[in-house]
């Protein structure tokens, strides 16, 4: 099918992002066209703003407008408290919470020498950098449950141990509201190694 | 349990066919390059998900058509299960009662099928993989959590044999990194381990006598599970995980100059001994061939052991590689108890009353027709 070059750019452009495969390109596309062109306008700068203005807090590497972030620069948060996550998009989850009030880091992946991915890769020397700070009292491990988030997780707790710092890993099991019959054998085996006396 | 019928929908030769089966023994006939194996596989692929002969998924769609579909029901427990498979160019879909299962390990298990093709005569003189395949598909099929270690094992397996390949070249130094993915095979390699060590166990509590049978009790069946680590097969696992530790330890250096996983499951292997002496190197042609029989129909009490029915034997091409003494002792064993299948390219010269009131299916060039039961 031939497409004039300034739709075939914009469907190419689509099909770079995630879940977009070419049907749902070229119906995005042709959606573009027939929007307003003050819309179009709009949502062309909000792109560019996006990657432009937002950029890595140069504390914790959570994504930001600016630096130090929000959650870095506010003063009521417990310094004593670090949560490690692999992803902003982690932070944003634990935000929603409400519930943690320490501060965050942000690994952005996780170590995979399969994939060439080392520890130097991602933001561990960093963190062992914020860790000399004396006020830092526990560090919580909230990486992925699965071997590669395992793997980090283990890595950084075998780095910080000789610190002294209180190192835990955040509890795997059964989802709240859920039912028991429905988890499957390994997050119910999980649950039962990790059970607590009432 | 046993297969009441079977419906195929472009599957490898069969544009479509349905087949109603005997609860006990049905012979597929046919010459060579018919479609009788491909009966055979279709049973195998309802029961495991994947087929024994390919790994590629799309070749057991028709030629030219977008789909493959198995549909089967299996009587067991005094109900009626329906099962489906499912292969289009996006993956396979697996249904179970007509729900389809997001996760195959829900599925695999509710038809339990052993199976005997010529190259299972493979599993005694074969290379050591094919006896950890063996294992693995067995207690897999009867204890779920052992294919999820399995997977995870396999998983960090290859990010330790990257990392160490990188130790090799000096790519990297991060010792920490190796003592942290070592924990982690581990945990997994225990965890086979024992449950490897378990079903051994019970596997030659069944062959033995099975074996003493075939042999007219001249000879007895021993297994040794050969690992590279010195342990106790009654060990428990703290002792096992320490045991792993302490060799991965010592053999630190050894490992990071051959830049790969030199202990641990994926190394093991099986040795079966007739009457002390190793069958692989020195049994003979017959006596390889008594033990994977064994083997295999240990297997069979070994599954009606563990899930309380027996499974389905399939019989692909190897009465004939038998002589008739063994014949008549596996068709014996699996008499009125046992659903079979078998595929052959004659039966006159099988002279054993099973077969000879067996239904018949008579296959040729795709078509099959069921040949009306002989007279008993």
């Amino acid at each position: 099918m031939y497409y004039p070059e300034p739709i075939s750019k914009l469907i190419d452009s689509f099909t770079k992002l995630p879940g977009i495969g070419p049907k749902t390109a070229v119906r995005l596309a042709f959606f573009v066209l027939n929007m307003k062109e003050d819309d179009v306008l709009d949502f062309a700068k909000a792109l560019v703003n996006a990657k432009r203005e937002l950029t890595h807090c140069s504390v914790c590497g959570h994504i930001t407008d600016q630096d130090p972030c929000q959650i870095c620069s506010d003063h009521t948060r417990d310094d004593a408290l670090i949560c490690v996550v692999q992803d902003p998009k982690d932070v944003i989850a634990m935000e929603k919470m409400r519930e943690f009030n320490g501060r965050y880091h942000v690994l952005h992946g996780a170590i995979s020498p399969m994939d060439g991915i080392g520890p130097e890769d991602i933001n561990v020397p960093d963190l062992i950098k914020r860790l000399k700070d004396d006020k830092v009292e526990e560090l919580i491990l909230a990486t992925n449950p699965n071997v590669e988030g395992e793997a980090t997780a283990m890595y950084i707790s075998r780095l910080v141990k000789p610190s002294g710092i209180k190192i835990t890993r955040i509890a795997h099991g059964l989802p709240m509201g859920g039912d028991l019959e429905y988890a499957d054998e390994v997050t119910l085996s999980k649950a039962l190694e990790g059970r607590r006396e009432l | 349990m046993y297969i009441e019928h079977i419906t195929l929908t472009h599957y490898r030769n069969y544009p479509s066919l349905t087949l109603e089966f005997d609860p006990k023994v049905n012979v597929i006939i046919g010459e060579n390059a018919q479609g009788k194996t491909n009966l055979m596989e279709a049973i195998y692929v309802l029961a495991f998900t994947k087929s024994y002969r390919t790994s590629k998924d799309k070749e057991l769609v028709m030629w030219d058509e977008s789909y493959a579909k198995i549909e089967g029901t299996v009587f067991k427990r005094n109900y009626h299960i329906p099962m489906e498979m499912q292969f289009q160019s996006k993956g396979k879909t697996a249904k179970l009662n007509h729900l389809e299962q997001k996760r195959l390990s829900h599925y695999i298990g509710a038809l339990n099928v052993v199976m005997f093709a010529p190259e299972d005569l493979n599993l005694v003189k074969g290379s050591p993989q094919v006896r950890r395949r063996f294992i693995d598909m067995e207690i897999g099929q009867v204890k779920p959590v052992y294919i999820y270690h399995l997977g995870q094992y396999q998983k960090i397996l290859k990010q330790r044999n990257h990392l160490l390949k990188d130790l090799q070249r000096r790519k990297t130094t991060d010792i920490t990194m190796l003592e942290v993915l070592t924990d982690q095979l581990i945990t997994h390699a225990s965890e086979i381990l024992i449950r490897r060590f378990l079903f051994l166990d019970l596997l030659l509590k069944w062959a033995r006598p099975i074996h003493q049978g075939i042999t007219q009790n001249k000879e007895t069946l021993t297994i040794d599970y050969d690992t590279s680590i010195e342990v106790e097969k009654t060990a428990p696992i703290e002792t096992i995980k320490q045991i792993y530790q302490e060799t991965f330890k010592h053999n630190q250096q050894k490992e990071i100059d051959r830049g790969t996983t030199l202990y641990g499951p994926h190394r093991d292997d099986l040795i079966f001994y007739v009457n002390g002496r190793n069958v692989q190197t020195f049994g003979s042609q017959g006596q390889q061939r008594t033990t994977a029989l064994s083997l295999k129909l240990a297997e069979i009490e070994l599954i009606k052991n563990e899930v309380g029915e027996y499974p389905v034997l399939l019989l692909d091409d190897v009465l004939s590689e038998l002589d008739r003494h063994r014949q008549s002792h596996l068709l014996n064993t699996i008499k009125d108890k046992v659903q079979t299948f078998v595929t052959t390219t004659s039966v006159n010269d099988i002279e054993h009353q099973t077969i000879q009131t067996a239904t018949i299916f008579h296959v040729d060039n795709g078509q099959v027709i069921c040949e009306e039961r002989r007279e008993h």
